[in-house]
Formats: C-alpha cells, sequence, structure tokens
C-alpha cells in the first residue's frame, strides 16, 4: 500500500473546527468588538463579527434633545475625533436653519477637524504599532498626541469630547498665544513623521506583518462602501473634502493620498501621509485666517427650524461621516440618522477574515481603524 | 451632470421615479411609486456610475416620539411642586402632515461624476418590507440589519436578517415613534 | 519603596537582632498589595482613551507600580472605563468573576457612574454599580488622566486598610455587595 493510499484509507483525517471568541475584552479589539472565528488550523473559514456592545442608542436619544444638547451626543460616537462629528451635526442643522457660519469660524472649523485628524491617526499609529507587537511607536505618538490635546485644552476646556463647533460657528475665539503656540507645535511636529516612518513604517518586521496581508481590491472597497484611508487605500480617490467641499476646503491646496494594492500597510501609510497633508492645510488656513466673528447672528437659543430635510457629510479621520437630519419643526429633530464610516469599514470584516491565518486577523483588524463609539452609536 | 439632467434621465427609463415634495436640501431626491421598482432602479443606477451605496436608513412619519420609550421620570424638573402635572417633552407640531408609513431612504453616489442621489419609498408601518439591496451593493448588509433591528423593516432576500445591535433581551423596535420601553432586568 | 530601602539599614543596624523588622502582617501584605494594583486593559468607550493617555509617556503610570494586564487573571483592579451597555453587562460579569480575589473596581467616567448622558437610553446601563460592587468613582466625562491616578491614591489609601483577620473579604464586600450572581 503507497503512503497515499494509506492516507486515504483513513477517513477521519481531518482537523475539527475550533471556535475561537476574539472579545468583546481584548485589548486588540480597540473597543468592544466581538468577532467569532471558526478556523481549521491556522486558517478562519467563518468569521462573525457582532457588535452593538457599546449601543447607546445616540438616534433614539436626539429626537428628545433640542439641537444644542444633540451636539453635546455627537461627540461621543467617534471620541478619537470628536471634531468633524460636532462639525457634520452642525453643517447638518444649519442647512436646516437657513444659518451659514462667519468665514473666520470657517477657517477655524477646519483648523481643528485636520489638528483632530492628525491626533486621530496618531493614535492609530501608536495602537497599530501595539497590535502589531511595537510598544515603542505608542508612547512617541502619544507623546505628541498630547501636545494637540493641550491645544484643545486651551480653546475650548476639554480634552477629548470638545463641544466646540456649535450651530452658527465655534464656541470661542482663538488666542494669539494660541495660534503662537499651534506654530510652535507645527514646527515641531513635521520632523517628527519621518520620525514615525524610520520607527515603524519601514521596519522589516511591520512590513513583513502588513504588506500583503489584508489585500480589499478598488471593487471591493466600493461595494462596501468603504470610506476614508480604508477606500483610499485601495487606491480610489475620493475624498468628501474634495467631492463635495465644506467649511471652505477649496481654497486649499491639498493632495489626496491613496495607496497601492490595498494591504494593511497601505492603509496605515495613507494615515500617515495624511497627516503631513493635514499640517499643510493648517498652515494654510493660519496664513490666511480671516478676522471677524466666529458666531453667525441668529441662532436661536431654542432653535426650530422649518420643516424639511438636510443631509450633510463631512471626511472625518476615519471617513465619509454623514449626518440625515429630518425636522417637522418642532424643537428636536424629528430623526437623526448617522451614516458612520466605522460601521461601514467593519462590515467588510465577515468576508476578507476568511481564508487569512489567525495570526493576521488583528493586522487587519488594527489597519480598519474602527472606533466602537462610531459603529454601533 | 446636474440634478435636472439626471432626473430628465431617469424619468426617461423610469416615467413612474418623481421628484418628492420635501427634498433632501442641495441633493436630488426621488420616490418610487411601489417596492416592485426599487431593484430596477437601484441596477440601472448601479450601471449609471452610481456603484457606492452611501446609506440606508429609514424616518417613522407616526408623530411625536413617545416619552415612553426613554427611562426618565415624568417630571424631572425638581422645581415644580410634587404631584405637578409631568412636563410634555415632544408635542405635535401643529401644520405638520404627520402619517403612519415608514418612509425608507436610500443615498447613491457617483464618484466620477461626485453626483449624490437620494432615492426614497414609502411602505405602511404594519407591513414593512421591502426588497434587500444585498445582492447589488454588499455594504446594504449590515444597514438593512441595523434597520430591521431599529425600525422592523423586513428586507426580503437578505441573507442573514437578524438583530446587529440590541441586545436579544431587548423588544419592539425603538426607533419607531411608538416604541414603549419594557423594563428588563438590568432597569430597577 | 526605595526610601524604606535606603532609610532602614541606618536605623535597624544598632537594633538587637540587626535587620529583623517587627511589624504586623497585615501592614506588610497591605504594603505590597497597593504598590502592584495591576489593572486590566478594557476599554469601553471615550475613557479608555484617556486610560491609554494614563499608561502613555506624558502620565506615565509605572511610577505608582500600575502596569496593565491584558489577561484578568492576572489583574487585581478592574478600570471599568466608559458606557456599560446592557449587552456588555454579561460579560463584564463574567471578567469581574474571572479576576482573582482581593479584586477592586475603579468606575471611570460618568456614563459608568451613573449613565451619564444617556441617562434615559433604552440600552445603556444606568451605572455598573448595579452589577459588580464599585471602589471608587470618579467623575467626570471622560475624567481626566491626573483624576484616574486621583483614583489610584485613593485606592491604595483604601487598600492600606484592609486586614488579614476578617478573612480575604475586600472593603466592598464589608459594605455588601450588590452582586447579582455572587
Amino acid at each position: 500500500m503507497t503512503s497515499e493510499a494509506a492516507t486515504a484509507a483513513i477517513p477521519a483525517l481531518r482537523s475539527d473546527q475550533l471556535f475561537v471568541n476574539l472579545g468583546p475584552q481584548h485589548p486588540s479589539t480597540h473597543g468592544v468588538l466581538r468577532v467569532g472565528l471558526t478556523i481549521e488550523g491556522e486558517v478562519i473559514v467563518k468569521a462573525v463579527p457582532d457588535i452593538g456592545y457599546l449601543h447607546r442608542g445616540t438616534e433614539k436619544l436626539a429626537e428628545a434633545r433640542g439641537y444644542h444638547h444633540c451636539v453635546v451626543l455627537t461627540d461621543r460616537w467617534d471620541y478619537v475625533a470628536s471634531m468633524p462629528n460636532n462639525l457634520v451635526f452642525c453643517l447638518a442643522a444649519e442647512k436646516l436653519l437657513g444659518v451659514k457660519a462667519t468665514p473666520r469660524a470657517d477657517a477655524l472649523r477646519v483648523m481643528m477637524c485636520e489638528l483632530n485628524r492628525i491626533a486621530s491617526h496618531l493614535l492609530f499609529v501608536g495602537t497599530y504599532g501595539i497590535d502589531i507587537g511595537a510598544f515603542t511607536p505608542f508612547l512617541y505618538a502619544f507623546r505628541e498626541r498630547e501636545m494637540i490635546l493641550d491645544l484643545f485644552e486651551m480653546v475650548c476646556g476639554a480634552r477629548l469630547t470638545y463641544n466646540y463647533i456649535r450651530l452658527g460657528g465655534v464656541m470661542v475665539d482663538v488666542t494669539p498665544e494660541w495660534t503662537a503656540k499651534l506654530k510652535e507645535f507645527l514646527e515641531y511636529f513635521k520632523p517628527k513623521i519621518d520620525e514615525y516612518d524610520q520607527l515603524l513604517s519601514y521596519n522589516p518586521i511591520f512590513m513583513a506583518r502588513t504588506q500583503g496581508v489584508g489585500l480589499i481590491t478598488a471593487a471591493e472597497a466600493v461595494s462596501w462602501s468603504l470610506s476614508g484611508p480604508n477606500l483610499r487605500g485601495s487606491g480610489v480617490v475620493y475624498d468628501a473634502r474634495k467631492a463635495d467641499p465644506y467649511c471652505g476646503y477649496e481654497n486649499y491646496d491639498f493632495d489626496v493620498v491613496v495607496g497601492k494594492e490595498g494591504s494593511c500597510w497601505d492603509r496605515y501609510f495613507c494615515r500617515v501621509t495624511e497627516m503631513r497633508q493635514s499640517v499643510r492645510i493648517v498652515e494654510q488656513v493660519l496664513a490666511k485666517l480671516p478676522e471677524g466673528p466666529v458666531m453667525a447672528a441668529g441662532v436661536a437659543k431654542i432653535p426650530k427650524p422649518a420643516p424639511g430635510e438636510a443631509y450633510a457629510h463631512v471626511e472625518a479621520a476615519r471617513g465619509d461621516l454623514g449626518v440625515h437630519l429630518v425636522s417637522d419643526g418642532g424643537v428636536s429633530p424629528f430623526r437623526m440618522h448617522v451614516r458612520a464610516p466605522s460601521f461601514l469599514n467593519l462590515a467588510i470584516l465577515q468576508e476578507k477574515l476568511v481564508g487569512m491565518k489567525i495570526s493576521d486577523v488583528i493586522a487587519l483588524l488594527g489597519s480598519t481603524d474602527i472606533v466602537l463609539g462610531e459603529v454601533d452609536r | 451632470m446636474t440634478q435636472d439632467e439626471l432626473l430628465a434621465k431617469m424619468q426617461k427609463k423610469f416615467p413612474k421615479a418623481a421628484k418628492t415634495a420635501v427634498q433632501v436640501k442641495d441633493y436630488l431626491t426621488v420616490s418610487l411609486p411601489s417596492k416592485d421598482d426599487l431593484i430596477p432602479v437601484a441596477a440601472w443606477l448601479k450601471k449609471e456610475g452610481f456603484d457606492y451605496l452611501d446609506m440606508l436608513t429609514a424616518v417613522d412619519y407616526l408623530g411625536p416620539v413617545d416619552m415612553k420609550g426613554y427611562i426618565r421620570q415624568a417630571n424631572f424638573n425638581v422645581f415644580l411642586p410634587e404631584g405637578a402635572a409631568p412636563q410634555a417633552e415632544s408635542a405635535a407640531v401643529a401644520g405638520y402632515a404627520y402619517r403612519p408609513v415608514l418612509e425608507l431612504v436610500w443615498a447613491f453616489v457617483s464618484m466620477k461624476d461626485k453626483a449624490r442621489i437620494f432615492v426614497k419609498l414609502e411602505v405602511p408601518r404594519d407591513a414593512a418590507r421591502a426588497p434587500s439591496l444585498s445582492g447589488l451593493f454588499k455594504s446594504a448588509d449590515w444597514q438593512e440589519r441595523e434597520v430591521f433591528d431599529l425600525f422592523g423593516v423586513v428586507y426580503d432576500g437578505h441573507p442573514n436578517l437578524t438583530k446587529i445591535l440590541t441586545p436579544d433581551f431587548l423588544q419592539g423596535h425603538p426607533l419607531r415613534k411608538d416604541y414603549v420601553h419594557i423594563k428588563d432586568r438590568y432597569d430597577e | 519603596m526605595g526610601m524604606i530601602l535606603e532609610k532602614l539599614p541606618g536605623i535597624t543596624k544598632g537594633m538587637p537582632g540587626g535587620d529583623l523588622i517587627l511589624t504586623t502582617a497585615d501592614a506588610l501584605i497591605d504594603l505590597g498589595r497597593k504598590q502592584s494594583l495591576w489593572p486590566m486593559t478594557f476599554g469601553l468607550a471615550c475613557c479608555a482613551i484617556e486610560m491609554m493617555g494614563s499608561y502613555a509617556a506624558r502620565f506615565d503610570f509605572d511610577r505608582m507600580g500600575v502596569i496593565p494586564r491584558a489577561s484578568p487573571r492576572q489583574a487585581d483592579v478592574m478600570i471599568v472605563a466608559g458606557t456599560v451597555c446592557k449587552k456588555m453587562a454579561e460579560p463584564i460579569l463574567e471578567i469581574y468573576h474571572q479576576m482573582p480575589e482581593p479584586r477592586f473596581v475603579i468606575s471611570m467616567g460618568s456614563c459608568a457612574n451613573c449613565g451619564g448622558p444617556y441617562y434615559d437610553s433604552y440600552s445603556v446601563l444606568k451605572g455598573v454599580d448595579r452589577i459588580i460592587p464599585v471602589d471608587v468613582y470618579i467623575a467626570g466625562c471622560p475624567p481626566r488622566p491626573e483624576a484616574l491616578q486621583y483614583a489610584f491614591v485613593k485606592l491604595q489609601e483604601k487598600v492600606a486598610k484592609m486586614s488579614l483577620k476578617r478573612g480575604l473579604a475586600t472593603p466592598q464586600q464589608e459594605k455588601g455587595s450588590r452582586d447579582l450572581t455572587a
């Protein structure tokens, strides 16, 4: 009997499938995500993401709160980058109210959102390093992140949940000391991005773990409605700042960063390069910061917009964040729907994880850069 | 492509698709006469370059939200005397046409043309059914599950229409306007 | 600890018996216990980002003997950092019971204390103390890293008062556990 025949003769020479429960408490799921993995040996045969562990019912709560109160709720969707959340709700509500923010408020909004994008991507660089096994970038990235949080704290008093962008403008104007400190930070920060490249981006171990792993083609990315760096990492040029400009983004000169093949490394590197672009935008805003008031006149204490519908979307740190508001003329939104980029970016996992090695799960999961507050809302 | 051109092009193919009375501000909004038109319209839009399903949601137009859906004291104003009449916080707005329908909303984006179109379909509240777009757009999968979970809209042809956000023991569909919260073991 | 090691040899040198120290077992155990409170890396929501900030370079939690552990089996403290949703209540209980005794709980932020901005939500648990006993509450939305560090200082004060005589009962069990399954 040949050896092949011997193997064929044993009917049950097949490893059993094993169910591995990843989360909801797992240091690398970035929150309370649970993924039910069925593995055969090292290979995943089925992956079922289970979300809702942070479902706080924001959309329902908004229906019993005033428009100004809803801005507070928006802070807590994507708590790593709250400024774009404030902004997108305010843009939608301003469309309903027929209010337009002042030029200086628009410039400040752009500046804060871009600074917050840098802070958010820094957190990603740090935590993705930890996911892959490099602890040091976390310490460096948080060092710079704390400086941005200091700037935010100086201007609005909060480190994480800002409630800075309000209906009709922003909360307060920035002071000359603040702009001086921001310039100082930008000069400090620019060479640091090259440092991250040396430390992590071109680290051979990191590249081996992430390049060619978790490939998402452009067609898949579009079909799954990915957005932000996840979409651009696959080579699709789409950025809400260019496609549907808001707050005067059309006046600033910046590039849309795209990746080549849609691997984990491409998505990672898109974010690192986006930080450079954000610095460019902040510098341009600083150079031509218009004078004037920061709050538009005519925003009521209790706004009651005329019945209607509005949709606004911005390019948040994680992708295309949208808010669909319906007003019946009352003091609260009749309906608020959040088009959460993390929610859609996460959905692709159930398909992409199948066939991957179990050691690559965290590499792919980390590279999508989800925030569970936004996934579950 | 301007909004009017897109609408004309669409009405040439689907004469029954009409511009809605209430437009989503700044974007073209069309309503579909029946749910049978949804799949052909979506397939046509996908062919025309609107291959990015941006958003999928629903709106319940029954009336003002029922405050029993929130876990609140009826009167949380501590300055009022004891036994004061509960302050209604959510009141019907006079003159607004509330109606017992669920309006389903889809938003399609054409990345090439940088255009966006909203498609709407009204379904009755008690028999909320619509065809699933998950065969055309993969991203419809989770979004339809979300609408099913929060509104109770059944999407025919969805491969795995189960709860996604709310816990298993939660009864009802929280985002419906008449949702009343039933106390569970975690509420005192 | 460093101060003790530096100064003690000088004091004990002249004593009969040399470097023999007489102390109560409680004092010794509590000293060790309070200087190495290891929390579990367990983030729920926004507060978890501030918790990560505390571990990072600027706030440097390591100098207080606080080193995050990924497994509940190795942890002493559970920092409930963020909104506890009803769906998450069951896993939190499970994790709490996986931790070895004595175990402590810090409720970080308004959401974990009482529901916070989600006080009227249908899916949020109004305070983690409805399912597990809590030792220290921190107010704030989210609390600053300094507030979290202050909570650890307060927890250390609490641990320093623990006594072997009363068995392995932790302070929070003395005041009556509201644990659903215990």
